[in-house]
């Protein structure tokens, strides 16, 4: 996992004078699942567009295995795409659409029959060759387009928010099934979604990008447990970002209470923002909590109960197994590991800052 | 109860439609000549239409114009639709909206535009002018109907093609054109029946000798409905039927897409051989069909064309003028190829000339014509070396032709005659002897007058004792009144109609000119001709060069020809008016035709009448007016 196949290199983008990517530097290394993840009108897919070759950067250097393909067309791209919408040829029987690709290159007949078995194989359809795309469910249309692109055998496979026209039941299957492909394939996949579990569920790594900023890089778990700032944060599963004062090292002072904090090198008396993630507020007696609140709302979730408690000013978001009723006093307790604190944006225009790596 | 009224409602509105359509079907296969009856059903006037030459070829142009245009306008249609698909919004919008104007413009506009075009640029009319014009307003119904296929078609399948290695190119005609292939189909179609059913853009860009079904039934038809006409009407309308409904099958709901994936699923699954012959029927088979009718077709209209392209006269004359045979025989002795085309009045011909949209080498209009004609240069000097024949011509011709011609430099003159009265010895009882006859009121609706200004002047001026060249304006006001106090009694105004209408025995008196009688009597024993007391018109149709025509040798030849006393005598049998030509009237061997007074009227008879002088172009235009208002009183 160290070879850097992919180089995007001070990309910059912009459609009738508006912005969508500015000066982006990202790469991708061989054999890694990427995911681009943010909001629409991020720049995640002209990013994706970009390297399939649907789109020319305005300035900026992608680069393949060390080649520069910034102005080759996508028909001499050693990638392959699979579109949101599948976009299979309707005309042509799975079969033919799957062979596509194959047919160009000139393979035997024997080999692109070979290839059609096994792909079909691959995503659980096999005996489907001779079917009509429009008769398919949008699920096995999405593995045929899948299929499809991956007889051809590419270095890198690019997926343009691939389930997002399906339903969650099988969303959740797909997202299993693409995990088990890439062990199998052992190809370079580039995920484009705007769903953050989708996002954490199958990536290696996670790219968040927010209005053509790169926001964060890292695992699922970096991502997710130390957000760089709000916007991921946020973005991210649910949150408690509040206002906070760091006193010193290891020590925050949040709606006049003091918490304990694993962080240090913030200065002193310094505003900052605080996350604390709603599953990790213990409900404990009031007499135990570092600050006291009312419970105001309660809905049960299955696996656990939301509730919002109103305590020192702000209205709390937690997460627990237990139940406490609506209108019943409760201490609010925080580990001093399960508390964030991130710098304060120091501008409007700071929110949505990249940060390189 | 509410169903029934809306079910007989509905079959009103279709009797209304098609009732006129049904009529020209069933009289196509009437065995009897005349609309009145039915004869019996009968296949005969089909067998006769695909027998008439001409009428073959003119259908083979329409095909060969229709299929070449539609084929071009689809190839350029499609592209302009598919730049105009990538466009921006805005951009597209205008242009959509430039290339839908054609649609609606009027079609005589496009016509006439596309005429003065070709004569600004001094292109030939002919067949590739037909052709240019007809890609040329079917491009717009082209896009119409790619257009919104372009749009339903998913950018990103053409993107996921690219992106499996496919070329821009390879990618456009394996997953795009599939897609859009429905529209282009129809728009293939659609230009095809358009084109096939052109009327006024063709006959404002065709030239001479090149007809389309549809100026060749205009043309007939002016002349008399010939029961091979309704015939041919008939196909037309089918095949146009027939087409539209391919066009309609177009298969773009989504019923039938599910349909065609499933056929397509079908094929797949339940055997290889039914796939491929459908595979080889449409990829390979029709194509090749369609290829050979259209290369076969261009080579055999190359080929009957290729005489015209080289030695040719166009000759320019009224209807029913000339004996065809006459035509075969002079293409026969001297290779020239003839281009013939027809022309109804003075009036028709005139604008033609003098517009030099068709450089025609030989023209037969009447005197006053000739005169205006002479006064606004548009004539060539004859050359009387070439002509010898014109010896054979009554020395008394050329006297009177001095009327117009004073010189006796322009003309020579074909047939002469005069205007009077038709008339039905079974439905008039009194003697005819005066134009007064067509005031009176008992043969309301059973008169017919000449549909021509000078024509129908004349009588009016001359049953007032006025001359037929007045230039009055009281006078002619005078006449004019006359002329609206008869509309009521007046059945038709016609040209051509009225020897159909007078041999059928549809009207009991009409204005005619003394050589129809001839003609009208083998058909019709009950008629007879009378040349009213108070005098009329007598007139001469000579043939003259106009100044543009590019084969003034040839049309020599042609004149001298015409001039030959054996030649002569055969268009007479023909036309059956009278002939200048003494050595032919000569040759008549029935007495009686060849000293008829009414054909030949001598001078004594011909004391009162007067031959048509040119009334120059204010008169002309006081008189197009007044006859204006009659008509539309």
């Amino acid at each position: 996992m160290s070879h850097k196949l992919l180089d995007l290199i001070n990309i910059s983008k912009s459609y009738d004078d508006q912005m969508i990517l500015d000066e982006m530097n990202l790469y991708i290394r061989e054999n890694e699942f990427l995911t681009l993840l943010g909001p629409s009108g991020c720049g995640k897919t002209t990013t994706l567009r970009i390297l399939g070759g649907f789109e020319t950067p305005d300035s900026g250097r992608v680069m393949f295995d060390g080649k520069d393909i910034t102005n080759a067309p996508p028909n001499k791209r050693a990638l392959n795409t699979v579109f949101q919408k599948y976009a299979l040829f309707t005309h042509m029987t799975i079969a033919e659409n799957i062979a596509f690709g194959l047919k160009i290159k000139g393979r035997s007949k024997a080999y692109i029959d070979d290839k059609i078995k096994y792909a079909l194989k691959l995503v659980n359809l096999e005996g489907y060759e001779k079917r009509s795309p429009a008769l398919l469910s949008g699920g096995q249309q999405q593995r045929i387009a899948i299929a499809r692109a991956i007889v051809n055998e590419p270095k890198v496979l690019l997926l343009d928010e691939p389930l997002g026209a399906l339903d969650l039941k099988l969303r959740q299957d797909m997202q299993y099934e693409l995990i088990r492909l890439k062990n199998e394939l052992g190809i370079t996949f580039i995920y484009v979604t705007h769903d953050q579990e989708e996002a954490l569920t199958m990536s290696d790594t996670i790219v968040v990008m927010n209005q053509g900023y790169i926001q964060q890089i890292g695992t699922p778990e970096d991502i997710y447990n130390e957000p760089e700032n709000a916007f991921v944060a946020d973005f991210i599963g649910d949150s408690n970002i509040v206002d906070g004062i760091m006193i010193e090292d290891r020590l925050v002072e949040i709606l006049g209470a003091k918490f304990e904090c694993v962080d240090i090198g913030f200065g002193t008396n310094k505003p900052v923002d605080v996350v604390i993630r709603p599953e990790d507020i213990d409900l404990v007696p009031v007499s135990r909590g570092t600050i006291t609140g009312r419970v105001t709302h309660l809905i049960f979730k299955g696996v656990h109960y939301e509730m919002e408690v109103q305590a020192n000013g702000y209205e709390w978001l937690v997460h627990s197994t237990d139940m406490v009723p609506v209108g019943q006093e409760v201490g609010l307790h925080v580990d001093p590991f399960d508390i964030q604190i991130m710098n304060k944006p120091e501008s409007e225009d700071e929110e949505a800052v990249g940060i390189e790596e | 109860m509410k169903k029934h009224i809306t079910r007989i409602y509905m079959g009103l509105i279709l009797f209304l439609m098609y009732a006129p359509i049904l009529t020209l079907i069933v009289l196509s296969f009437n065995s009897s000549k005349t609309r009145a009856k039915w004869g019996g059903f009968t296949g005969k006037w089909y067998i006769a239409l695909f027998q008439n030459d001409d009428i073959m070829q003119a259908f083979y142009n329409t095909l060969i114009i229709a299929m070449l245009a539609a084929a071009i306008a689809t190839v350029l249609g499609t592209m302009a639709a598919i730049g105009m698909n990538s466009m921006k919004r805005r951009y597209r919008t205008i242009f959509t909206g430039v290339t839908n104007i054609p649609m609606l413009n009027g079609e005589i506009v496009m016509g006439i535009s596309l005429m003065l075009l070709f004569i600004i640029a001094r292109v030939n009319l002919g067949f590739s002018t037909i052709l240019m014009s007809h890609i040329t307003f079917n491009i717009p119904y082209v896009i119409l109907s790619v257009m919104p296929k372009l749009k339903q078609t998913k950018k990103s399948t053409y993107e996921a093609a690219l992106d499996l290695g496919a070329s821009p190119v390879y990618a456009f005609f394996k997953v795009v054109f599939p897609d859009i292939m429905p529209g282009v189909l129809s728009g293939f179609l659609l230009s095809f029946t358009m084109s096939l059913d052109d009327f006024v853009i063709t006959y404002f860009t065709k030239g001479p000798g090149v007809d389309t079904l549809s100026t060749k039934i205009y043309s007939e038809v002016r002349k008399g409905i010939k029961p091979e006409m309704y015939a041919l009407s008939t196909l037309l309308f089918v095949t146009v039927l027939f087409l539209l409904i391919l066009i309609n099958m177009n298969p773009s709901d989504k019923k039938h897409a599910i349909q065609q994936a499933k056929e397509l699923e079908r094929l797949a699954a339940g055997g290889k051989k039914h796939r491929i012959t459908k595979k080889l029927i449409w990829g390979r088979i029709v194509p090749i069909l369609l290829l050979i009718i259209i290369t076969g077709g261009g080579f055999y209209y190359g080929n009957r064309n290729k005489s015209s392209a080289g030695d040719q006269v166009i000759v320019y004359n009224w209807g029913e003028y000339i004996d065809p045979k006459v035509l075969d025989i002079f293409e026969e002795e001297t290779g020239i190829k003839v281009i013939y085309e027809e022309f109804e009045t003075n009036e028709i011909m005139y604008p033609k000339i003098q517009s030099g949209a068709i450089a025609y080498d030989l023209v037969c209009p009447s005197d006053y014509m000739i005169n205006k004609m002479l006064q606004n240069d548009l004539l060539a000097k004859i050359d009387w070396d070439n002509v010898p024949n014109a010896v054979n011509i009554g020395e008394t011709y050329y006297d009177k032709s001095k009327e117009f011609d004073p010189t006796n430099e322009y003309s020579v003159p074909y047939c002469w005659g005069t205007l009077g009265i038709v008339y039905n010895k079974t439905m008039v009882d009194e003697p005819v002897d005066s134009w007064e006859i067509l005031w009176d009121s008992k043969y309301k609706n059973n008169i017919l007058m000449q549909d021509s200004v000078r024509d129908a002047f004349s009588v009016s001026l001359k049953s007032m004792g006025y001359s037929t060249n007045s230039t009055n304006i009281a006078q002619l006001d005078e006449a004019q009144k006359l002329l609206v106090a008869q509309k009521p009694l007046v059945q038709a105004y016609v040209v051509d109609q009225m020897r159909d209408k007078m041999i059928g025995g549809e009207a009991a008196l009409g204005v005619t000119f003394s050589g129809e009688l001839l003609f009208m009597q083998r058909e019709n024993p009950d008629l007879d001709f009378v040349l009213p007391k108070e005098g009329g018109n007598v007139w001469i149709d000579s043939w003259v060069i106009p100044k543009n025509a590019q084969h003034k040798e040839n049309a020599e030849k042609f004149l001298n020809f015409l001039c030959r006393p054996d030649i002569a005598l055969m268009n007479f049998d023909y036309i059956t008016y009278a002939t200048p030509n003494t050595v032919a009237r000569d040759m008549i061997e029935d007495p009686e035709v060849r000293d008829n007074p009414i054909l030949f009227p001598n001078d004594s008879q011909l004391k009162n009448c007067e031959t048509f002088k040119y009334l120059g172009s204010e008169v002309e235009e006081i008189c197009a007016k007044l006859w204006r208002e009659v008509k539309s009183s």
